[in-house]
């Protein structure tokens, strides 16, 4: 009983003193890790905005987002706090676009991408092809912008994440409107309606009726796709957007192109 | 009874933690890719083993035994998140690089066994040797390691390029396999070495 009592002690006593050893060297550091945490961000911001002088910070679904101001307090631009999904792991960033919706910096903060491979997102050759986007462009893997062979995984990542920050800073601090890709079925009035966009080689026309907030028909009135893969694509999305009521569907993998131009002529249909 | 000198030279020769006793290996094969960071690695444990060391000496008469494990992580650990936050506040590019190794020196083997293997049976002074010797031994085989994946991973040292700028770097050493792979040439060597010279 008397040993059991001494071990209990002794643990304790040593315990004890550490944490104590531990809150006096955390006083003495935390200030200087914050301070100097600060200063980078604030080198940060005007790395981005030369002439900040001011800047509010607003969290949005746990990230935070800088709206910087010069000295007149007019707004300069966002610094988006955001974390992207690469190929190892979690990538933090921060993405600076202008009052005008332009991206004009990006900054990688840390990664665990392969390197030689996936690091590429450090450098210029990256980063190039996203400074100078607009809100407005797609910003779409493979269709403004390329990702780099070898680095799909990661690169496409980065392009995913980009367009969701963008649409959020577009909307909420630059008073600009998200183009929609999704159609609200209950909006549209029954009756026939006519839409035409762009398939795999050829423009894909087709004609969709709706009935009491459902689509209940489609019928493709046109196109000149490649018919081996045109006929894969048809009758399974045709199938799976009715099933669905919306647009939210997968492709059919080996008809792409045929399979998103269905979507989009749907789209144009009742939008 | 050894001499002191012999027992400071044990940590770095015939005890060599990394080329003899193949400790410590995890952060060892993890943060060697430079050779500062291989060199602020093995301080970073040096110092770590050196206060734990002195700390569970001069407390081996009083810590019971059957708890001395738990006391034993108690120190250590302590030790380590000290070592975690100075170096977050005063060397911040050294913390990065090492990120989260540093934490995780509180498991590192070459700790734990002079705790157990040693300062539990000697004085404080000779455990203070011990620990340098080990430190120096465990910082000295680090940077090495990380000097020779630099040089031939990325053509520089310290940080400053000797290669040349037509080198191309050999990627695959940077990369972990590269790590075994030096690893293992090293210990061939030293091996070789070791014999050739008597030491055993």
């Amino acid at each position: 009983m008397r040993e059991n009592l001494r071990m209990v002690l002794t643990l304790l006593v040593i315990g004890a003193i550490c944490g104590g050893l531990l809150a006096v060297v955390n006083n003495a550091t935390a200030p200087v890790i914050e301070a100097r945490a600060k200063a980078q961000f604030l080198e940060a911001l005007q790395g981005f905005f030369p002439d900040v002088a001011d800047s509010k910070v607003t969290e949005i679904e746990g990230e935070e987002f800088f709206a910087c101001y010069d000295k007149g307090g007019n707004l300069l631009g966002v610094v988006a706090n955001v974390t992207a999904r690469g190929y190892g792991g979690l990538i933090p960033y921060d993405l600076a676009v202008d009052k005008d919706g332009n991206i004009i910096g990006i900054r990688i903060k840390t990664h665990s991408e392969t390197p030689g491979i996936g690091d590429v997102i450090e450098k210029d050759r990256f980063q190039k092809k996203i400074i100078g986007l607009n809100f407005a462009d797609p910003i779409s893997a493979g269709v403004d912008v390329d990702t780099i062979a070898g680095a799909t995984v990661t690169t496409a990542g980065m392009i995913s994440s980009i367009r969701r920050v963008m649409n959020i800073v577009g909307e909420e601090f630059l008073g600009m409107e998200v183009e929609k890709t999704e159609i609200d079925l209950a909006t549209v009035a029954d009756g026939t309606y006519q839409g035409t966009a762009r398939g795999f080689k050829s423009d894909i026309t087709v004609e969709v009726t709706v009935q009491g907030g459902k689509i209940t028909e489609i019928v493709v009135l046109d196109q000149d796709d490649t018919p081996n893969f045109w006929n894969m694509a048809e009758g399974p999305m045709i199938e799976r957007i009715i099933a669905a009521q919306g647009l939210d569907v997968d492709v059919v993998s080996g008809a792409t192109g045929s399979s998103t131009g269905i979507i989009k002529a749907v789209f144009e249909a009742l939008k | 009874m050894t001499t002191l000198a012999q027992e400071f030279t044990k940590g770095i020769f015939k005890e060599n933690p990394l080329f003899r006793l193949l400790l410590g290996m995890c952060p060892t094969l993890a943060v060697t890719i430079s050779a500062i960071n291989g060199l602020g690695m093995g301080i970073a444990a040096t110092f770590v083993l050196l206060c734990s060391n002195i700390v569970i000496s001069a407390l081996r008469s009083i810590i019971p035994n059957r708890v001395r494990i738990p006391a034993y992580i108690l120190i250590i650990a302590t030790f380590v998140t000290i070592v975690d936050m100075v170096m977050n506040a005063y060397a911040p590019d050294l913390h990065a690089a090492l990120g989260i190794f540093i934490p995780l020196i509180v498991v590192n083997c070459i700790i734990m066994g002079r705790a157990e293997g040693f300062a539990r049976k000697h004085d404080v002074g000779r455990s203070i040797i011990d620990a340098l010797g080990m430190g120096v031994g465990f910082a000295l085989s680090l940077t090495i390691l990380g000097a020779i994946r630099e040089i031939i991973g990325a053509g520089t040292l310290f940080g400053a390029n000797i290669m040349g700028t037509a080198y191309q770097p050999m990627m695959l050493l940077g990369s972990p396999p590269g790590a075994f792979i030096t690893l293992g040439v090293l210990l061939g060597l030293f091996n070789y070495l070791f014999k050739r010279l008597g030491v055993e």
